[in-house]
């Protein structure tokens, strides 16, 4: 067994069962971070299939902000777990019936001559100061240049509908107004008073 | 030369057999790792007295001065020595209703990411552990997970000070990773590359020609965000240890808290050294193009003006006296002001310098851009 | 050597847990939004891992795009998700029922 072939199993293997963690799991905090566990183990099998910029952009997104998100979300709504939980065990058959279902066919597909999957050469290794970066940047902005600024214009969708989905005012808090704190002139605080002085009785 | 030098090692122990090619690389790079991470962690450990030291001065105190060595004061360098050995000793409490695994895994999470970044950091044109294509991603990446150790630690307390801190901490790194996302755009569109190495080679050319200037305000940016991504004063509302005691670690003791301690200075270190790859040259002499090269060849005073290890030492000193300076004289930030600094005001400053930076590139402002 | 059979073995088995996941946690919005990001993630395997044995880099274009939207899709849902815990005070789905005729 060669070393890629030792790092691709246990990177699997790991990949699997933290898979099963995130569906299996009480608690959605834990599920969460056996996410993370998935989303880390695909970015270095990634890595061997020598796809770096989008290995690294995988933890770079998903771990370091969208998980983060999810954790946070996760952590802040109070839920009951214990409810939740109902019927876990009365949908276990049909879903693990379906999920086998579905990964036998896959795993016929795949591993099946007809399409000669299991013993297509793989490419030659890239010379090492070849850039997948560079490639990937030449790809989106030429070829893919349209769907990249639309994938640009989905980003700020989604920016704009998530900050206009739970933005609230609420009535009777109060907010500093720092443009009105720095525009104050003296003469709106202060008021000089001409007086005589008195004597102390 | 590290390759002969273990090998001579292991002939010197009388190990008859030629170590197999896949050991001696695995050595090699093991070897690597101790020469990088051993010095880093006397760093961390003497940043700690520093900091404590600066500070009593600011503050006109003295700081520590009793634990010397031998028998004798020496200005209290012992001090971190002592620290790390009480702390080893001290028990490690786990509160009754902590979540046991992930409290204990904490701080190794945040530990980790703060050196595994090490991997990548060049020290010079050719010494670099893993010389990768994308190595600035990489470090962006990998300090990103820093973010969990914070979130778990304060979730797995289970308790009340800790989650909040939590909370804080993981809202505000993530608001402050994009707006230092944004500064490194305009840093690696100026160099044309997103290998560290090759971010140095671009600033080529003498103090003037270092990226700090026509990046000042991205420049700016990416040290304050740094400052804020560490969680350090003024914008340490995550430990905040006034109003919330002291945040995520409160219920850390003993060896755990040491390690999140150490993660929080190996971090500092980071950013003070990213900071001087990317902006101020790195390994690159400020006096390049200022003094005749016939001065560079000079034995022994040309090596020391010219490029070397030395001045991205200095570079980074000067990056981690500034976070001492910070902690002394900033109060700090109140949270909205924090949100309201990183949302409104550094991501909106960012974009517009990154245009330009564009604008300076398509036209080749000189001296900068006039070259390519 | 690795087989783009292998490959493609972990992509089935990554969509089908999650596909298990689906219907096991059909209450908790939370872990099918999880599970969702699961399955994206195995078809983005699929894709690289093509890309990669045919020599073909519009397979990684596409994952990029499948990041790209996928994060949009998350935090729009967790907005939601949210938005809904607020008003309703639960996540469950078998109490958001107030559509119903």
């Amino acid at each position: 067994m060669s070393f890629e072939q030792i790092i691709f199993y246990i990177f699997s293997a790991i990949l699997v069962a933290a898979a099963v963690g995130v569906i299996t799991v009480r608690n959605p905090v834990h599920a969460a971070l056996f996410l993370v566990m998935c989303f880390i183990t695909t970015s270095a099998l990634w890595l061997l299939l020598e796809a770096e910029f989008l290995a690294i952009t995988l933890v770079l997104v998903y771990v370091g902000a969208v998980m983060v998100l999810f954790l946070f979300v996760v952590m802040m709504l109070d839920i009951n777990i214990a409810k939740m939980r109902e019927g876990f065990t009365g949908y276990l058959p049909l879903g693990a019936l379906v999920a086998g279902g579905t990964i036998a066919v896959m795993w016929y597909v795949a591993n099946n001559d007809y399409f000669n999957l299991t013993n297509m050469p793989p490419p030659e290794r890239l010379a090492a100061d070849a850039s997948n970066t560079r490639m990937l940047g030449e790809q989106l902005y030429t070829t893919y240049v349209y769907p990249f600024e639309i994938a640009a214009v989905i980003l700020l969708l989604a920016i704009v509908a998530a900050i206009t989905l739970t933005l609230r005012h609420r009535t009777g808090t109060r907010y500093q107004k720092i443009d009105q704190q720095v525009r104050v002139k003296r003469d709106e605080r202060v008021r000089m008073v001409k007086m005589e002085s008195e004597e102390r009785k | 030369m590290l390759v002969e030098l273990i090998q001579s090692f292991f002939a010197g122990l009388g190990w008859p057999w030629g170590l197999p090619e896949w050991m001696q690389v695995g050595l090699v790079i093991l070897a690597k790792i101790v020469v990088i991470l051993v010095p880093l962690m006397v760093c961390v450990a003497y940043l700690t007295y520093a900091e404590r030291k600066v500070i009593g001065f600011m503050q006109v105190r003295i700081g520590p001065n009793r634990v010397g060595f031998f028998g004798k004061q020496m200005w209290g360098l012992g001090q971190p020595i002592a620290d790390a050995v009480k702390l080893m000793f001290k028990e490690i409490i786990l509160p009754a209703g902590a979540d046991k695994l992930l409290f204990l895994i904490a701080p190794v999470i945040a530990m980790a990411p703060a050196l595994a970044a090490w991997a990548v950091i060049p020290f010079g044109s050719e010494m670099v552990l893993a010389d990768v294509d994308a190595s600035l991603l990489y470090v962006l990446a990998i300090t990103s997970i820093g973010v969990y150790g914070i979130i778990i630690a304060g979730w797995a307390s289970n308790s009340k000070y800790p989650f909040i801190s939590a909370m804080r901490s993981a809202a505000q790194i993530v608001s402050y990773e994009i707006a230092m996302g944004f500064a490194l755009v305009g840093v690696l569109m100026a160099a044309g590359s997103i290998n560290l190495g090759d971010i140095v080679a671009a600033q080529q050319g003498g103090f003037w020609q270092w990226f700090w200037l026509p990046l000042l305000p991205l420049f700016v940016i990416y040290f304050i965000s740094g400052v804020a991504e560490t969680n350090r004063a003024p914008f340490d509302v995550a430990e905040g240890e006034s109003e919330i005691v002291a945040g995520f670690h409160v219920e850390y003791s003993g060896m755990p808290f040491a390690v999140f301690f150490l993660a929080e200075y190996a971090n500092m270190i980071l950013i003070s050294v990213l900071a001087s790859l990317l902006f101020l040259g790195g390994w690159l002499s400020p006096l390049e193009g200022l003094l005749p090269e016939s001065v560079f060849e000079i034995t022994l005073l040309g090596s020391l003006l010219g490029p070397g290890l030395h001045w991205l030492v200095v570079k980074t000193l000067i990056f981690l006296f500034f976070y001492l300076w910070f902690r002394a004289t900033f109060p700090r930030y109140r949270y909205d002001q924090i949100m309201r600094l990183g949302w409104k005001v550094f991501i909106p400053l960012t974009i517009v310098w990154i245009l330009v930076v564009g604008v300076m590139i398509i036209t080749g402002t000189p001296p900068w851009f006039d070259v390519a | 050597m690795i087989a783009l059979s292998d490959y493609l073995t972990v992509g089935a088995i990554l969509f089908g847990l999650s596909m298990a996941g689906v219907f096991i946690n059909r209450k908790n919005v939370i872990i099918l939004l999880m599970c969702i990001e699961l399955m994206l993630l195995a078809v983005n395997i699929n894709f690289i891992a093509f890309s990669y044995f045919l020599g073909d880099s519009a397979g990684q274009v596409f994952v990029f795009f499948i990041l790209t939207v996928a994060a949009a899709e998350a935090a729009i849902g967790l907005a939601i998700l949210v938005v809904l815990f607020r008003n309703r005070r639960t996540i469950n789905v078998a109490e958001l029922d107030s559509l119903k005729g």
